[in-house]
């Protein structure tokens, strides 16, 4: 199944949030919503979701309409679970009691009582709870909490999976491990999961298809590969891959750099960034050396991060970020040359 | 000047020997009391008082009427809390003021204008007898209980209220993504959760029923029906040597029902640790469609404005009329019963008795609420931390058996000295401080929580001295939170009726004497004059802060709170 959101529209009184809104999320689609706060993410998963009316547009599971203008199917009768970030649970109820909740309900009383006891069984066991399952929310860790959500949002098997920030909550290490965790509820229930976060490492990691939004808009669609490496506007080129933009101009399919000698190939740059003159280079392409055919820039900070080091450089008026492998130590105040690898 | 060294136990010492003294030792004294008799001390006052018949009525009707406007206000206090935090009608603003209505009215006044109401002769029952129907009579257990009922539903309300906003609606959402509707999940996740508020507010109105006097004293005792409040009062000013001991006994009864349910109610609710969110959620989350809206809007509103003000607008009409119950007629109005009130010395006095109790009560009250708040907040003292334990047995107990145990603590503080306070206006100053300090304490220990101590070490930081970081930091921040606690001490001692009942005498009578002498007289439209003078300063007086506080809105509050402090007024706020 697919979910289609057409001309989707929302207003807060006179202040516009999203702003026609047209995407299609193909049938088992793990899809990212990416973007800063304010940027109409979370107001989009609640239009999906049916916490909220669009003030127009519509939003359908294949032929079935969830929301339209004159349509608003309730939330509990749309197909789907959802899990919160700040995990939603019911202080007074197990965990065990946790994932039978959404089989309970009127939508689920055509399923055999062994049908639910095994589901339930089988989503306790999936997320790792089964020695938990007596425990209330207050005796579980973060981690835990949270397992249990995501139990709960997968017992009754629905089509589409609403995760809105599920790992902020989360401590650095935990949010890596969990990510694997979401990873493998996708590939076994084969739901839509759509993904909602602020942190574009999350979106690359999981997801098939990124979803950048800005203002209200949609800035960017693709697979990480193409958002990571073909950025098509300045703002996505910044936010996800951590650009460097450098101005210059456009010959054909060569980028000269203003003030410098240097020209650089064209590696399938995008048209808005070539109107403007623009060309993003990541962090990483750069190489930094002392004399070699490079823009010369002098290292202003130096942060170590294990494998890598980030290095702060100002190169005429501007400020750009370089990656090193961890052995090309440079100091704050020498003067290097930026080579361009691409 | 002695060393710290020596110094320090001393002070130590001194104040707890103070504490004991103020708030502990009135108690003991009183339960001593109970077991005095003319031959020694024995059992006999229980066994007489057990003999008596009327003893068991009283301990009856107390407990029917406690329990029947318990379960009343519950009900009603939880269903107005939900409609208020949760759907989307207009006007909560209006809606909140007018649930908490009788907190502002004393309830000796509620309790006048609805039995002027419902006067044999008055238009209500005029109307319900034509239709063949027996007449409404507020003189009885039910009336009793009714009328306690709804002057408790606020109690039950303000509980529940803020939990049910604290509940997180991301709990409701995710039962609605489970496949429950709006209306299911109030009834399997939000009740479960509010379960506890309802029943801690529930038995804070069982103790407020019980102590309450002002109630059953109107409308039972010139009826015949006793409770345990009134009929201690009862013991307590008639004459005899027994008089004293007998009230005591009675006092140690009505303490044990209060201190019983307390205990049988904690067996049954327990507090898990609670997930709820410290911010409240405003945000409505029952959308019902405009005509509904409006029926419950108009239906609640509508009927708690009949409620809370036709009694009384029926009782400022009969105070302009020459007698209760005349037809309001050009010939019948006049103004001699207020021109009584304005001029009358005994009523003047009375006025000014009240007013200098509630300033004084009031500033006491701050200075050392505030201090003693600010011991146990800021510097962790146990000993400040024992004071509001102490503070808080005073406020626990019947306000009527608090004020016999006043007279037997401060006729002869020690061996041998008798400061003859009893007859003075101290023994009404000192019985009102030791019950309202408590009140002072929390209200400005919730104020001390919300200032982040960060800003008074900047101070000291600066160089500034401990005295300059109270005047230029706490006191300016302070100012307005620890007012609006003292605001409301100053109301219910202005308008005190229960303690002054036993402690005031002839030159130190109080307003809410006044009124209740006047009522039991007999001389209803003197006590209406009274209460709508009464009533006219307290919604001006409430008008007046309302105004005030709409025009300076706390913006900073949260901002002034660090993020470790915001745990602990969570823990607070929880235990």
């Amino acid at each position: 199944m697919s979910l289609h959101l057409e001309h989707i529209k929302q207003k807060f009184g006179s202040t516009p949030v999203l702003n026609d809104i047209n995407l299609v999320i193909r049938p088992s689609e793990f899809l990212a919503i990416l973007g800063p706060s304010g940027c109409g993410k979370t107001t989009l998963l609640r239009i999906i979701g049916g916490f909220l009316k669009p003030t127009s547009g519509t939003v359908r599971l294949d032929g079935t309409v969830y929301s339209d203008s004159s349509v608003m199917v309730p939330i509990e009768n749309r197909d789907l679970g959802m899990v919160f970030q700040s995990f939603a649970l019911w202080p007074h109820m197990t965990v065990r009691e946790h994932v039978e909740f959404p089989l309970k309900s009127r939508k689920k009383a055509g399923w055999p009582a062994e049908k639910k006891e095994a589901a339930v069984a089988q989503a306790i066991h999936d997320m790792g709870l089964d020695a938990l399952a007596d425990r209330y929310p207050g005796e579980l860790s973060g981690g835990q909490r949270q397992r249990v959500s995501l139990a709960r949002a997968i017992v009754s098997k629905p089509s589409i999976l609403l995760m809105d920030e599920p790992l902020s909550a989360l401590d650095a290490e935990l949010k890596i491990n969990m990510r694997k965790e979401i990873q493998d509820i996708h590939r076994r229930t084969g739901a839509i999961i759509i993904y909602v976060t602020h942190d574009q490492s999350e979106a690359l990691a999981m997801a098939d298809r990124i979803l950048v939004m800005r203002y209200g808009v949609i800035e960017q669609l693709g697979t990480p590969e193409e958002i990571y490496t073909h950025p098509e506007s300045e703002f996505v080129a910044t936010f996800v891959s951590k650009c460097n933009l450098l101005h210059g101009t456009w010959q054909g399919s060569d980028f000269h750099v203003a003030g410098h000698p240097f020209v650089y190939p064209d590696t399938g740059i995008a048209y808005p960034l070539k109107e403007k003159g623009l060309y993003p280079v990541r962090p990483e392409q750069f190489h930094i050396t002392y004399d070699g055919p490079g823009l010369e820039a002098t290292i202003t900070n130096r942060q170590f991060h294990g494998r890598e080091i980030h290095y702060a450089v100002t190169c005429g008026k501007e400020e750009f970020q370089v990656f090193a492998r961890s052995g090309e130590v440079f100091f704050p105040g020498e003067s290097v040359r930026l080579v361009f690898t691409a | 000047m002695l060393s710290s060294k020596i110094q320090r136990p001393i002070v130590r010492l001194v104040f707890y020997s103070l504490l004991c003294f103020v708030f502990v030792a009135p108690v003991l004294r009183l339960c001593v009391m109970s077991f005095h008799g003319a031959e020694g001390y024995s059992l006999a006052n229980f066994i007489t008082l057990f003999h008596d018949q009327r003893t068991w009525e009283a301990i009856k009707n107390t407990l029917i009427i406690s329990i029947a406007s318990t379960i009343m206000a519950a009900f009603v206090g939880s269903f107005l809390a939900f409609v208020s935090a949760y759907t989307n009608i207009r006007h909560k603003k209006l809606l909140e003021l007018l649930v908490l209505m009788p907190f502002i009215i004393p309830s000796y006044i509620v309790t006048l204008s609805w039995s002027g109401l419902l006067l044999k002769q008055g238009h209500i029952n005029t109307f319900v007898t034509s239709l063949g129907l027996a007449p409404l009579d507020l003189y009885s257990l039910t009336g009793i209980w009714v009328v306690l009922g709804f002057i408790n539903i606020p109690v039950v309300y303000l509980s529940v209220v803020h939990m049910l906003r604290k509940i997180p609606a991301e709990m409701e959402w995710a039962s609605r993504a489970c496949g429950f509707t709006i209306w299911q999940t109030i009834w399997r996740i939000d009740l479960r959760e509010v379960w506890p508020a309802i029943a801690s507010g529930s038995l804070l109105a069982f103790l407020a029923a019980i102590d309450n006097f002002s109630v059953p004293a109107f409308l039972g005792i010139s009826s015949g029906i006793p409770v345990l409040s009134t009929y201690i009062y009862e013991k307590a000013i008639s004459f005899g040597p027994d008089a004293f001991p007998m009230a005591a006994a009675l006092s140690v009864l009505l303490s044990c029902i209060a201190i019983g349910w307390t205990l049988l109610e904690s067996c049954f609710v327990h507090s898990r640790s609670a997930m709820e969110s410290i911010k409240e959620d405003f945000q409505p989350r029952i959308i019902l469609n405009g005509s509904r809206r409006k029926i419950l809007e108009w239906g609640v509103t509508g009927l708690l404005s009949l409620l809370n003000f036709v009694p009384l607008a029926d009782m400022i009409l009969n105070a302009f009329l020459k007698n209760y119950g005349l037809a309001v007629t050009y010939s019948n109005i006049s103004l001699r019963n207020f021109s009584f009130v304005f001029t009358n010395t005994g009523v003047l006095t009375a006025v000014r008795n009240s007013l200098i109790l509630a300033l004084v009560t009031c500033l006491v009250c701050i200075v050392i609420g505030t201090v003693l708040a600010f011991r146990q907040v800021r510097c962790h003292s146990l000993a400040a931390a024992i004071a509001e334990k102490c503070a808080a047995l005073t406020y626990a107990l019947p306000g009527i058996v608090l004020a016999l145990a006043m007279i037997f603590q401060w006729t002869e503080p020690l061996p041998g000295v008798r400061p003859q306070l009893y007859g003075t206006i101290y023994i009404l100053l000192f019985a009102y401080i030791t019950r309202y300090l408590i009140l002072q304490i929390k209200s400005s220990k919730t104020a001390l929580n919300a200032i982040n101590p960060e800003l008074e070490d900047a101070v000291r930081a600066s160089g500034g001295s401990m005295l300059s970081v109270w005047r230029y930091v706490l006191v300016l921040l302070l100012m307005r939170p620890v007012l609006s606690g003292s605001f409301l001490i100053f109301g219910l001692s202005l308008t005190e009726l229960t303690l002054s009942s036993i402690l005031a005498s002839a030159g130190t009578k109080t307003i809410g004497l006044t009124i209740f002498s006047f009522q039991q007289a007999g001389d209803y439209s003197l006590s209406a004059a009274m209460s709508t003078v009464v009533v006219l300063l307290l919604l001006g007086g409430y008008m007046l802060a309302w105004a005030t506080s709409l025009k300076k809105k706390e913006k900073n509050v949260y901002e002034l709170a660090s993020r470790t402090h915001k745990t602990e007024i969570r823990q607070h706020a929880s235990a």
